[in-house]
């Protein structure tokens, strides 16, 4: 995910920047990169796009005329994709904005363009079996009303969360539960980044869900797992612990009817999302 | 005829998006683009459903080379299914084929009112997927080293080779089975066995049957498509021009890369098409149009497609005509007897494996000499 962006000018002043996350370098970071873009600005790049660690995080940098233009983004993001981006920014900064820029105008229209490109799709897949409440908590995510009446749902319903989190829009993909439609849980988690395997915090139901664990981390290594442990409302619920230490994921609690969850729920997306393979430590409640 | 088709992508994120649809007014829901998937995925065989979703009846085709397409025909409610089951994959293949190759050619309305369509693979088309996967193309190689070899033994060969421990030697050889190039059998105790059981050579043939037609049926033509052809197959010198048959030891020589762009051109379903209605004569596009049901405008693209692989030209105005014919052909492999015989007399593999050996190939070839 990219972190932030900056675009520098002839003197290696900063015309544009945008953060779409907190860094935790902060002011250290643009006066590093000021200072790179000087140098960069003196090699030559042959057009391409490359890329150097700091910190944590990994500073892609393109030049092109008299403009230097980095993404800070993650360590684990695909570099081919970041790399491709770089290209769009480039291109349509020179084609649309060089100018202006040059001429101290103000770069009307760039902020939209910075989005189109820098926003990403991230695919959140919630996985369990029937009736744990994976639809109610995708009406929870989405901040909705929840219906009356129960109505299972048919393969596989695709929601986008009305937010953005961080600068990635979130489609959440709510998988039907009914055993009938296991056939098709395989395809539907392919390239989630994050896959949500909800439970209805008993016994019976975490044990049988921990083939869901099995399933994702063979289907989609690379996802990140949440256990979330529903119905703590329920004299019957196990401890959202021993659900984490039976399904060996770190594991939530929720209780999905319950409005005040929705933004401890998105942190803890929010927090998968940043942290990509890393392991997810608990949000505080 | 159908009322309406719609073409639906699965896409990883947005999930099932509805790319074309004609007519425009026809509507539909997520419930009914998630039943139809499901009845696909039950049985992954079957690439022809008939779903009655909310009285609506749909025939529904996927293609398993494009498994996240569906192209779905809505019937009317006294049209018949049974008289529809013959048509309806061809036309689902086709657009299916477009779709993925070029969008903008998808003209469904026309496609439904000229029952236009690509049929199944040829056998020359499953001999073309062996050289568009590379682990396909090296267990072949190996195999028509040995001869027959142990599945297992091929298995942990091909991980050395490719230097991965996750590739899959079933998936490798799949399209050499699906070809019938090789044979896997269970034999005696469990030992599992690859045979090779055909060989498969592919090449560019001069397109002698079209020049021959062409010198009776366009005579002013005729001699300057031949020599069109002859400057590919044999150009004054020094050029060297096209010769399959001089062996070469280089993966990296001209030939294998042209063998490459050999199975690429006929693996391209609408490519393909084209191509063999242009293997009896030089023809029109619309003539081509005409023979192959296939819109104006998606022949000239495969044309065009085809004329950048040095395999179509236009020999005239307006006329087009092959410069070369690509061909896949299968042949016995006779160099595996001395091979079997070594084997054996070297305790590498039994008695019941040569024997086995020799009856798969004289079932396969006796019938066919």
């Amino acid at each position: 995910m990219i972190r932030s962006l900056y675009i520098l000018g002839q003197q290696s002043n900063v015309i544009y920047s945008k953060e779409y996350a907190k860094s935790e370098s902060g002011e250290g970071l643009v006066e590093f990169l000021v200072n790179f873009a000087h140098f960069i600005s003196s090699v030559d790049l042959e057009g391409k796009t490359e890329y150097m660690g700091f910190s944590g995080t990994r500073i892609f940098y393109a030049a092109r005329r008299d403009f230097v233009f980095m993404f800070v983004a993650d360590k684990a993001d695909d570099t081919a994709q970041i790399e491709e981006r770089m290209t769009q920014l480039v291109d349509a900064f020179i084609k649309d904005f060089a100018t202006l820029a040059e001429a101290n105008l103000p770069l009307e229209g760039l902020d939209a363009k910075v989005d189109e490109i820098a926003v990403t799709m991230v695919k959140v897949a919630i996985l369990g079996y029937a009736g744990v409440g994976k639809t109610t908590t995708l009406h929870l995510l989405r901040g909705e009303t929840l219906p009356l009446v129960h109505d299972p749902t048919i393969g596989v319903s695709i929601k986008k969360l009305p937010d953005e989190v961080q600068n990635a829009n979130i489609v959440l993909w709510d998988l039907a539960g009914q055993s009938r439609f296991s056939i098709l849980w395989a395809k539907m988690i392919a390239n989630a980044q994050v896959v949500i395997i909800v439970t209805d915090s008993t016994l019976e139901n975490v044990l049988r869900s921990k083939k869901l664990v099995s399933l994702v981390k063979e289907e989609v290594p690379e996802a990140k797992v949440i256990g979330i442990a529903n119905k703590q409302d329920l004299p019957t619920a196990l401890t959202p612990e021993r659900v984490g230490q039976i399904l060996g994921i770190a594991t939530y609690e929720l209780v999905a009817i319950d409005i005040s969850y929705r933004d401890r729920l998105i942190q803890i997306i929010r927090k998968a999302i940043l942290e990509g393979k890393g392991e997810a430590k608990p949000v505080p409640a | 005829m159908p009322q309406a088709i719609f073409v639906v992508h699965l896409d990883d994120y947005q999930g099932f998006v509805v790319e074309k649809r004609h007519p425009f007014s026809f509507s539909l829901n997520e419930k009914i683009l998630n039943l139809i998937f499901y009845e696909h995925e039950k049985e992954e065989k079957e690439n022809l459903r008939y779903s009655e979703i909310d009285n609506v009846r749909i025939v529904s085709f996927v293609d398993r080379a494009r498994p996240r397409w569906m192209a779905c025909f809505v019937l009317t409610a006294d049209e018949d299914y049974e008289g529809l089951k013959e048509e309806i994959p061809g036309m689902g293949r086709l657009i299916i084929e477009l779709m993925v190759e070029n969008p903008e050619l998808v003209h469904l309305d026309e496609i439904l009112e000229s029952h236009s369509s690509l049929g199944e693979a040829s056998e020359e088309q499953r001999y073309a997927q062996i050289f568009l996967t590379p682990s396909s193309g090296l267990v072949l190689e190996k195999i028509e080293n040995e001869g027959v070899e142990r599945a297992a033994k091929l298995s942990i060969w091909l991980k050395s080779q490719v230097q991965s421990d996750s590739v899959d030697l079933r998936e490798s050889i799949l399209p050499l089975m699906d070809s019938g190039i090789v044979n896997v059998e269970i034999i005696g105790k469990g030992i599992e066995a690859v045979f090779l059981v055909k060989d498969v050579f592919a090449y560019r043939a001069p397109p002698v049957e079209a020049i021959t037609k062409a010198r009776k049926s366009m005579p002013g033509l005729a001699a300057q498509y031949q020599q069109r052809v002859a400057e590919f197959f044999a150009p004054p010198p020094p050029s060297r021009g096209y010769n399959p048959t001089i062996p070469s030891d280089d993966p990296n020589s001209p030939l294998v890369e042209d063998r490459e762009k050999i199975a690429r051109v006929l693996s391209k379903k609408i490519e393909y098409k084209v191509l063999t209605s242009l293997r009896d004569e030089p023809l029109s596009v619309r003539e081509i149009s005409n023979r192959t049901l296939l819109q104006e405008e998606i022949v000239q693209n495969a044309l065009f497609s085809l004329e950048s692989e040095n395999v179509a030209a236009q020999i005239g105005e307006g006329i087009w005509a092959l410069v070369t014919n690509p061909i896949m052909e299968s042949f016995i492999p006779e160099f595996v007897l001395p091979l079997i015989a070594d084997k054996l007399s070297n305790d590498e593999i039994t008695p019941e494996i040569a024997r086995r050996h020799l009856e798969i190939l004289a079932e396969k070839w006796s019938g066919e000499q």
